[in-house]
């Protein structure tokens, strides 16, 4: 048995400012090493055009040719490319920083991992959300559809809500990453089941009731009905946007706790080294 | 890079020992007592076994301030292991590590402060960005002043001699360009003790030279460096003192002239062999006169080094011992400190490979 230690996140003597230009250096630097794997560009810019592309014919199909459904689908169709980016992006940087041995320069550093951890997560949900963009433009040149936001002015604040909440969710799931070298196989289980219980294509109405307590826990649930509350919706998204922060403080201070144990078990068990 | 205007870069871009708080007339920069580490793992597919191995044994050295110390040992020998529960990254299993006065199972965080980590090989840089971006990245991680980081990155690229090549992607780096990068990362922060682990590993001859002359002059500017390497020239060249460590416990320490005593009674001779049999080797061993024989392969032949205290006296016997087999040049000359460390190896290597698997649960 190892030595007992305490278990803390590093340096708690961190100042305000410092803290934020740490976690802002980290999201930059994140989302310029996304930039530049194209694996990651496919997944955020080019896989959220071939679900809305479907999600529009299958609409179309159906008889619902509506701009507000066409709306409707590009903006699930662009959330199910952040939920990728997100889940793969946050857990997948880990794993690749651990096969290119900086993960243990980053634990090792002499400052606060939570917050590293906490831009990498962020770094990935904003390159996601700039899929969303991309979506809605390809709705916009190819099957005319109308951009129109019923709440223009909450659509920020709808989207800063989204990109906060599915950030602190990746925070959390993250951590099982920096302890774990297959935690993959996680991440790859949850990327279909969470477009469908999210209700990013389909509403969750229509979900057996069994599953929508399931959905009301997760970011992408309240981040969805935000975004499309300030575009569609003719009640402001209050609530949603509400939610969305209630999730991230939750998800962060469970993402912190999880954090200090599985530091501890990384430095006793020796897997940060693993590939 | 030129070394002597290596020397004047560093001096002037490295705050000296003195100068900082922990002064060197203070604690030791580190101090390991009786450091064990057992790692947990299995064996089996289907039939998983769980499996105890020993990397430390109980190793306890002391490092001064403002020390080259050199910790020399064969792959798997437990340097790593060491390095990283001195570094924080590991929890020792038993035993205590402090480094400039910190505990590092505690206070990591101030340990962490006052160290810089240097490793081997092509890891652990960002490979597809530039150099610069790696520098700035960790500048930050390391909680680098914004106001001088620019300035101490630039200074840094100039110690290690990429000036020029800092807005390079990483990945088009050779060798000896990436660990200068890794010098100039675990430098960022000015550290006090820094922690070098295999640095010159994979690097061509000039590649080496130049990092042996980093190292000094690190120590010139007043930086405590603990060094790990297999390569006993190295240690030989670089260290003020230097500790053999094997199958995880210290088998010797000293200066240089301290571990040649082990074997200054002995002659060595060398032979050149092609195509020599193991059954052919194992009879130079079962002499009575010989007290070890190691082998180094090189392209064509085999080269046996035979220790003995009547070196040349025995030399036909030792021929005769051969058999067959084909001999080229066969020389007896003074044991060196390569012989030291291999006599110390040898002697001290366990027999039984099971052992170095010890069940402890």
């Amino acid at each position: 048995m190892a030595l007992s230690a305490p278990r803390h996140l590093g340096d708690g003597t961190m100042s305000l400012p410092r803290s934020v230009r740490l976690i802002w250096w980290v999201t930059w630097f994140n989302v310029r090493m996304l930039l530049v794997s194209e694996f990651f560009v496919l997944l955020t810019f080019v896989s959220p055009l071939i679900f809305a592309t479907l999600a529009f014919f299958l609409f179309r199909l159906g008889h619902s040719t509506g701009g507000q459904t066409l709306l409707y689908a590009a903006l699930g169709s662009g959330m199910m490319g952040v939920w990728s980016t997100t889940l793969f992006g946050c857990g997948g940087a880990i794993a690749w920083q651990r096969w290119e041995g900086t993960l243990e320069l980053l634990v090792n550093a002499p400052t606060r991992y939570d917050f590293i951890l906490a831009g990498q997560t962020f770094g990935a949900v904003i390159f996601g959300f700039a899929g969303i963009l991309m979506t809605i433009a390809w709705g916009m040149l190819l099957f005319g559809m109308p951009l129109t936001s019923t709440f223009p002015l909450l659509l920020p604040l709808s989207l800063f809500a989204a990109v906060v909440s599915l950030g602190a969710l990746g925070m959390l799931i993250a951590t099982s990453f920096v302890l774990y070298r297959h935690a993959n196989a996680l991440s790859n289980m949850l990327e279909y089941p969470i477009w469908l219980v999210a209700g990013l294509l389909v509403p969750i109405a229509t979900l057996p009731a069994w599953v929508q307590p399931i959905s009301w826990l997760l970011a992408p649930t309240w981040g969805m009905d935000a975004i499309r509350g300030a575009t569609l919706q003719s009640q402001p998204p209050w609530f949603a946007i509400g939610m969305c922060f209630a999730l991230a403080v939750v998800y962060y201070f469970l993402a912190r706790v999880a954090l200090r144990y599985v530091l501890h078990l990384a430095r006793r068990d020796a897997t940060l080294d693993l590939r | 890079m030129n070394a002597s205007m290596t020397g004047e870069r560093l001096r002037s871009s490295l705050s000296h020992a003195s100068d900082a708080s922990d002064a060197s007339d203070g604690p030791l920069a580190i101090e390991a007592v009786d450091l064990v580490r057992v790692y947990h793992t299995h064996t089996g597919v289907i039939r998983r076994r769980p499996l105890d191995v020993e990397a430390v044994r109980g190793v306890s050295f002391d490092v001064r301030p403002g020390e080259l110390f050199g910790l020399l040992g064969p792959n798997g020998a437990g340097k790593t292991t060491t390095i990283k529960m001195l570094i924080t990254l590991l929890l020792p299993t038993s035993g205590s590590a402090r480094v400039m006065g910190y505990d590092v199972v505690r206070d990591t965080t101030e340990v962490r402060r006052r160290i810089g980590y240097v490793f081997g090989g092509d890891r652990g840089l960002y490979d597809r960005v530039s150099g610069l971006d790696n520098l700035r990245y960790f500048a930050e991680l390391y909680g680098v002043d914004p106001a001088q980081r620019d300035r101490r990155i630039a200074a840094l690229l100039e110690l290690v001699g990429l000036t020029g090549r800092e807005n390079e992607k990483v990945e088009g780096f050779s060798r000896g360009m990436r660990q200068r990068l890794h010098i100039a990362r675990g430098l960022l922060h000015d550290p006090q003790v820094i922690f070098m682990d295999e640095p010159s590993i994979g690097l061509d001859p000039i590649g080496a030279r130049e990092l042996r002359q980093t190292v000094k002059t690190l120590v010139e500017a007043g930086k405590t460096v603990l060094l790990t390497t297999h390569y006993m020239f190295e240690a030989d060249a670089l260290c003020d003192r230097i500790a053999v460590i094997n199958d995880g416990r210290i088998v010797a320490s000293g200066t240089g002239d301290d571990l040649k005593q082990a074997v200054l009674n002995r002659t060595i001779v060398e032979i050149e062999t092609f195509g020599v049999a193991p059954e052919a080797v194992d009879r130079l061993r079962d002499d009575p006169e010989v007290i070890a024989v190691n082998t180094e392969e090189r392209d064509q032949s085999q080269i046996l080094l035979v220790q003995s205290e009547r070196g040349p006296e025995i030399t036909q016997r030792l021929l005769g011992s051969l058999g067959d087999t084909r001999i080229g040049k066969v020389v007896a000359r003074e044991p060196t400190l390569e012989d030291a460390y291999v006599h110390l190896i040898a002697s001290t290597t366990r027999s039984d490979g099971a052992e170095r698997a010890a069940a402890l649960g």
